[in-house]
């Protein structure tokens, strides 16, 4: 066990395959119909959008209520891109990212000089203004949404069922929370929460501020046109500017509240959380809303660390009163 | 030298916080700066550390190189740190990070190899922490390395955001008031860390302070600042017994007849 410990240790990516081997038996062993698989799907989906706004929100600090604009340039890349070219999914989720990238950067160029509530304004109008841009576009079929994007095909093997498309969205999944821990985890993550902390002092440190905060809006962004590209081309196939609205934007909010801002696995377990929550409570479909915002208004007053950092803390104290035999009240 | 400036001024609107102030800074000294509030000491450590943009005509030059006009993040990777009057503690995060983010300017690996995770980053990771708790342990707060840096006492941050800034290596280290609100107890054990921190790492000191004991203990030198000006610079020794000192920030002795029309108003 011990040994296993420092191999992981020096090779994480070995804690992700053994990941993934189980995760590949889940469908087979755990669900019993096809629909369990799609909302396993949806959950990987938002795990990597989550993951990504908590690079940026979490850890960066900057406030962000766009980055479901993102989600929709990532998908209607996809989406375009089959349309006019028939490109299939192997082709267009690079694209996807590279895209949604150089949207980032638009994205975070405001935080230079904005800061709370302010950037979240400006961003909740550059999402908002894709979305309405889409919705008003021809060339996006406007509100008629692109149907029949194929599923990907790999060697002869077609994903072309929820089942099926488990695997894709899963590997994805897999591949984008690794990328983020290893990002977190290093000098990088440091940075970014030393800006959230206090930009000045991060400046006096040595740490170049602008660029590490275009860094995090770009590294979010790239999450999302990844989620957006696997969204888009999930079975049936149909994006819609509906599912890219201010109310997606405070669903993926509350998993990183929830979940713990900061916390290394605060937007998949949010994410987690969330997604299935939503899909219990569809019958109240009118209260959505409401229990959504009450969850971040409670989460924020009686867990501001969210359910990662309450857990954490539960292990520290102990590790604390091993350590030193006193009790830390604060 | 290792700092130098030259006719540096700044002024906010109509008030000169500096005005063309020529100071010198040999390497290896402790150069004390005292002065009255307001009179332009911390906005000099904001000018010269880049947090705040010198006026035309301005010049400062850091270890050979011309910091005037530089932003903040290059000047520190020249090997200038500071800390700030209040703290600018990274509250949320825990002290073990507080003093490896000090740490960023020497990072050894490259942001792609970060995000390939491989696994010289993680040795070199460890080897920082490993580091960094030596120096905790220095300071004294090793014990504390996995809470939030919020959790910590008044006297345990000063000695927190001394680490920090401790962390990069610097040649040049800036104290804005290291021992502000401290005990005298307190005060005592923080110079006497400072002083093997100097030793140690062979640092160069500027040190604001206005605990004339410590000032006078312990610089080489010392620089008054009085509206914007340098009104005087020498030995502790000198400096005390400067009339314009004496007149500006010490205050001069009454005699007895003065003492009585001063408590009578």
């Amino acid at each position: 066990m011990e040994k296993l410990k420092s191999i992981i240790r020096d090779y994480p990516f070995i804690a992700f395959i053994i990941a993934f081997i189980i995760l590949a038996f889940v469908p087979s062993v755990v669900f019993t119909d096809v629909y369990q698989s799609h909302l396993a799907t949806l959950i990987f989906v938002n795990i990597v959008v989550a993951a990504g706004l908590n690079i940026v929100k979490g850890y960066c600090g900057q406030v962000t209520v766009g980055h479901v604009g993102l989600f929709a340039v990532g998908s209607y890349t996809a989406g375009t891109l089959f349309l006019y070219l028939g490109l299939g999914f192997w082709a267009t989720l690079p694209i996807a990212i590279i895209v949604t990238a150089f949207f980032g950067v638009a994205m975070g160029i405001p935080s230079f000089r904005l800061e709370g509530p302010y950037l979240a304004l400006a961003t909740l109008g550059g999402g908002e203004a894709i979305r309405l841009f889409i919705e008003n576009g021809n060339f996006f079929r406007s509100t008629f949404g692109i149907s029949d994007i194929p599923t990907p095909s790999l060697m002869g093997y077609n994903f072309d069922s929820p089942d099926r498309y488990y695997f894709i969205s899963m590997t994805i999944m897999i591949i984008a929370v690794y990328f983020s821990f290893s990002i977190l985890r290093s000098g990088v993550g440091r940075a970014f929460m030393s800006i959230r902390e206090d930009p000045i002092c991060a400046a006096a440190a040595g740490i170049n501020v602008k660029k590490y905060k275009i860094l995090a809006f770009i590294l979010s962004a790239m999450f999302a046109g990844a989620a957006g590209a696997v969204y888009a081309h999930m079975p049936p196939g149909y994006i819609h500017p509906n599912n890219y609205t201010v109310i997606e934007m405070v669903t993926f909010l509350a998993m990183v509240v929830l979940g713990g801002l900061g916390h290394i696995w605060g937007g998949i377990i949010g994410a987690i959380v969330i997604t299935i929550v939503y899909d219990l409570t569809r019958p109240l479909y009118k209260y959505q809303l409401l229990i959504f915002g009450l969850t971040i208004v409670l989460t924020i007053l009686f867990m501001p660390k969210g359910l990662g950092g309450f857990i954490d803390r539960y292990f520290l104290e102990k590790r604390f009163k091993k350590k030193t035999g006193t009790e830390k009240t604060t | 030298m290792i700092l130098k400036t030259k006719q540096l001024s700044k002024s906010f609107g109509g008030l000169k916080a500096i005005n063309k102030v020529d100071f010198e800074l040999p390497k290896n000294e402790i150069r004390g700066i005292i002065g009255p509030n307001g009179s332009g000491k911390s906005t000099f450590f904001n000018l010269v550390s880049g947090i705040y943009d010198s006026d035309p005509g301005s010049y400062i030059e850091f270890d050979g190189h011309d910091i005037t006009f530089t932003p903040p993040h290059e000047i520190a990777s020249y090997g200038l740190s500071r800390t700030f009057q209040l703290l600018r503690l990274y509250q949320d995060m825990t002290v073990i990070d507080n003093v490896m983010s000090g740490y960023h300017t020497r990072v050894p690996y490259k942001f792609f190899d970060a995000v390939i995770g491989r696994k010289k980053i993680w040795d070199q990771e460890r080897a920082i922490k490993e580091e960094m708790m030596e120096l905790l342990s220095f300071v004294g707060l090793a014990d504390y390395a996995e809470l939030n840096a919020s959790e910590l006492s008044g006297g345990q941050r000063r000695l927190l955001v001394l680490a920090r800034a401790i962390a990069m290596k610097p040649k040049l280290l800036m104290l804005d008031e290291p021992a502000a609100g401290l005990s005298p107890v307190n005060v005592d054990n923080l110079m006497k860390i400072i002083m093997q921190l100097k030793e140690k790492y062979g640092l160069t000191l500027i040190i604001i302070e206005h605990i004339l004991k410590v000032v006078m203990d312990t610089c080489n030198s010392v620089t008054v600042f009085d509206h914007g000006q340098k009104i005087a610079e020498g030995t502790p020794a000198q400096v005390k017994d400067d009339n314009a000192v004496i007149e500006a920030y010490l205050g001069k002795k009454m005699d007895d007849e003065e003492m009585r029309k001063a408590l009578a108003v």
